[in-house]
């Protein structure tokens, strides 16, 4: 029974019930669903603290937090905070809260923290070039048939295939 | 058309970062419910070896885009004010490709 709670639901129910959150943002704010766009506004937000002035002569980070906006009161970053709320309940429903370091069988836990801290920083940089990550362009702007949200959805799978074989020992 | 609600309604600040805060609980919730929240789970598509993203992915974007097509139908939302990603090819591919490269290397 435990171990029945621990299977994911279907990944169709899943989907239906994403597509229905994503529908009910567009509904109500008119944008779908981001990411890496509050990653950006907690940056801007930190530097903000140090060195207010470039903050306001860069005029990308004055966007996000120029003169006297606060970058943390964002509809993105509420929504963040939102989402680890969302994922700890349905994990603590399925029973699936705990500490743990998800690899593959020929790689020690240590080698993994590692290469997500690269790939992570991969991942942070190819978003801001590309103007959203996986929620906010592949997701969201797929929704919405954005041309150059395909592309890029398009472009990370095949950067991920790409380099599949050749990082294979990390999760296989 | 009363949609997008905010558009026609001009919401206080404190009410949109609520809604925002609530949406992501919903979000949060189901990437959570279909397993994204295990790296290596996510990382096996690129083997091969578990399609769940590609499903739940394309199931959310079906699911949403036919939402939005009826409720526009029903004279419901306005699909125009709808925000829609800008296209830029060559940052779009560059940064496709690196988000990738991140994806595989790093697991999410």
């Amino acid at each position: 029974m435990a171990a029945k709670r621990k299977t994911y639901s279907s990944p169709y129910l899943a989907g239906v019930g994403l597509g229905l959150v994503l529908l009910a943002s567009f509904f109500i704010t008119g944008h779908g669903l981001g990411a890496s766009g509050s990653m950006m506004s907690a940056v801007v937000a930190v530097e903000k603290v140090f060195s207010p002035e470039h903050v306001n002569q860069n005029e990308y980070l004055a966007k996000y937090g120029g003169g006297d906006t606060n970058p943390l009161k964002d509809w993105y970053v509420f929504e963040l905070v939102g989402v680890l709320v969302g994922g700890l309940i349905s994990g603590a429903l399925a029973g699936r809260v705990k500490k743990e370091t998800n690899h593959g069988p020929r790689i020690n836990k240590r080698q993994r923290w590692i290469f997500a801290v690269i790939g992570g920083a991969l991942f942070g940089f190819g978003a801001r070039l590309a103007r959203g990550c996986t929620s906010g362009v592949a997701l969201s702007g797929g929704a919405v048939l954005s041309l150059g949200a395909w592309i890029t959805m398009m472009s990370i799978f095949a950067g991920a295939y790409a380099l599949a074989f050749v990082f294979r020992k990390l999760w296989i | 058309m009363f949609a997008p609600l905010e558009i026609t309604h001009d919401f206080r600040l404190e009410i949109s970062l609520l809604i925002g805060f609530l949406i992501g609980i919903g979000f949060g919730f189901f990437l959570e419910r279909g397993g994204f929240g295990n790296s290596r789970k996510l990382a096996l598509q690129f083997y091969f070896r578990d399609l769940t993203v590609f499903k739940v992915m394309f199931t959310a974007i079906v699911t949403a885009m036919t939402g939005m097509i009826f409720f526009n139908a029903f004279g419901w939302l306005d699909i125009d004010s709808i925000y829609i990603n800008p296209t830029y090819l060559w940052p779009g591919i560059v940064g496709g490709l690196i988000m990738g490269a991140g994806f595989v290397i790093g697991g999410y």
